[in-house]
């Protein structure tokens, strides 16, 4: 049974541009909150509201910032501040440079959630950790990392090499990043296997196998990350294992 | 001190989240070299001070890089969602402010800048063309309170005494603009408009 207060279709219709905009307040802004609560239709018509309002904020013009920017920036973090040049980065200069390996008289760059900013043996372990499980809750939320580079390229410290089922089709990508932190991340784009939980296996340059964690693919579609996998420069590839251990897909890197 | 190459180039946008996620020095200063234009654009067209708006886009780098493993891509492209930190961030500063968040003789530049940019175009998604050529097609009143309520964050009471127009009228010209650019930017699932 409906209060005198409850707001109605029609009612949340007129306002629901401002809601998905943030400008409807107090009274009105609560009864609408209310009314979605039980009305998928009201709901999704505030979210394309909402879509086209971030839409229209992406039309607003880009600007120069100030000089020096991208070096504040980059402190504030308490990330190396960089300096350009045409070649590659070198991992050996990087580690050199590197904060965490030296000591430093810059301010503590801000915390964040599960995150550190390791020094020692120990910290960097514990970082690694907290980004793992980091990486491994966005697999669960089905975040896919998207496919930029080219099949089967080493690019520097990061190797990417598509993942190809046993009929040879692509069905997602694996990134391998030697740099420092070292990471591993395998998205699966399309594969015929539903829903089912993976495992994922990287292979070392004597064909040793060694399974490095597991993911739950949603409807063929799933991604997951790994921090620090060892031995990352060396390997040779990585696979997609079913849950009854059958290889579903084998990526295969070109150093 | 770490040294940029071309890698950054190379990588999509959704791995140099990744790895200014991380915490890599090297993808981190290729991440903000790709979007601080765009981060600092959206600051400064709302708070209209530079020095406010590069607090303001960087606090958005600080943000994205401590929520990066959160970023879903089924919600949008990474330059949405930085774009969208960056407003949010923006819109809670001029709205702690006990001024009107803007100048109504800026709002038609700002709505030429919004309609009418060559560098947008290359960048923009069939969709975000056609919302910003149905943001031109508007009337300019509804243009007006679009703008002021979407990207300036005020309310229709605001819109209503910055405009010298009543508060109904002010609702009715932020639906009615809203409804004209959904309907321009999902038309399928406007079909009613």
């Amino acid at each position: 049974m409906s209060e005198p207060n409850d707001m109605t279709c029609m009612e949340l219709a007129d306002v629901a541009a401002e809601l998905a905009l943030g400008v409807l307040t107090g009274r009105e802004r609560a009864m609408a909150v209310a009314h979605l609560d039980d009305c998928d239709t009201c709901r999704e018509d505030v979210r394309q509201f909402m879509a086209t309002g971030e839409q229209l904020v992406e039309l607003l013009p880009p600007a120069e910032p100030p000089a020096g920017f991208e070096t504040r920036v980059l402190e504030r973090l308490g990330l190396p501040v960089p300096v350009t040049q045409d070649a590659h980065s070198s991992p050996v200069s990087r580690r050199e440079n590197n904060p965490r390996r030296r000591k430093s008289t810059r301010a503590a760059p801000p915390s964040r959630p599960g995150g550190t900013r390791p020094v020692g043996r120990m910290r960097r372990t514990l970082a690694a950790a907290a980004v793992g499980l980091a990486v491994i809750a966005a697999g669960l939320g089905g975040w896919r990392i998207g496919v930029g580079t080219s099949p089967s390229s080493a690019t520097g410290p990061l190797t990417a090499a598509s993942l190809l089922s046993v009929t040879q089709q692509s069905v997602g990508k694996v990134f391998v990043y030697s740099g420092t932190p070292s990471w591993l991340y395998m998205s699966v784009d399309d594969i015929e296997s539903g829903q089912q939980a993976v495992t994922c296996q990287v292979i070392g340059t004597n064909g040793q196998v060694t399974t490095i964690g597991s993911f739950q693919l949603a409807d063929g579609y799933g991604a997951w990350g790994s921090p620090d996998p060892e031995n990352v420069g060396t390997l040779t590839g990585a696979r997609l294992v079913s849950a009854t251990g059958t290889v579903l897909a084998t990526a295969t890197f070109s150093h | 001190m770490v040294i940029v190459g071309a890698l950054g180039d190379r990588l999509n946008d959704e791995a140099l989240l990744a790895g200014l996620g991380a915490g890599d020095a090297e993808l981190a200063v290729a991440f903000v070299r790709r979007f601080q234009r765009i981060a600092f654009g959206v600051a400064l067209a709302v708070t209209s001070d530079p020095v406010t708006a590069e607090d303001i886009a960087q606090q958005a780098f600080e943000q994205a890089w401590r929520h990066a493993s959160v970023y879903d891509s089924r919600r949008g492209s990474v330059r949405a969602w930085l774009t969208t930190i960056t407003h949010n961030l923006a819109i809670d500063f001029v709205r702690a402010r006990s001024a009107l968040p803007m100048d109504p003789d800026d709002l038609p530049v700002l709505l030429a800048a919004m309609t009418d940019s060559p560098e947008r175009v290359a960048v923009a998604n069939d969709s975000a063309e056609e919302l910003r050529r149905a943001l031109g097609r508007l009337p300019s009143p509804q243009a007006r309170a679009v703008a002021m309520s979407g990207i300036y964050g005020m309310t229709a009471r605001q819109v209503a005494s910055t405009e010298g127009i009543p508060l109904g009228t002010a609702k009715t010209r932020i639906r009615d603009g809203m409804q004209k650019l959904r309907a321009a930017f999902l038309p399928e699932g406007a079909g009613d408009e």
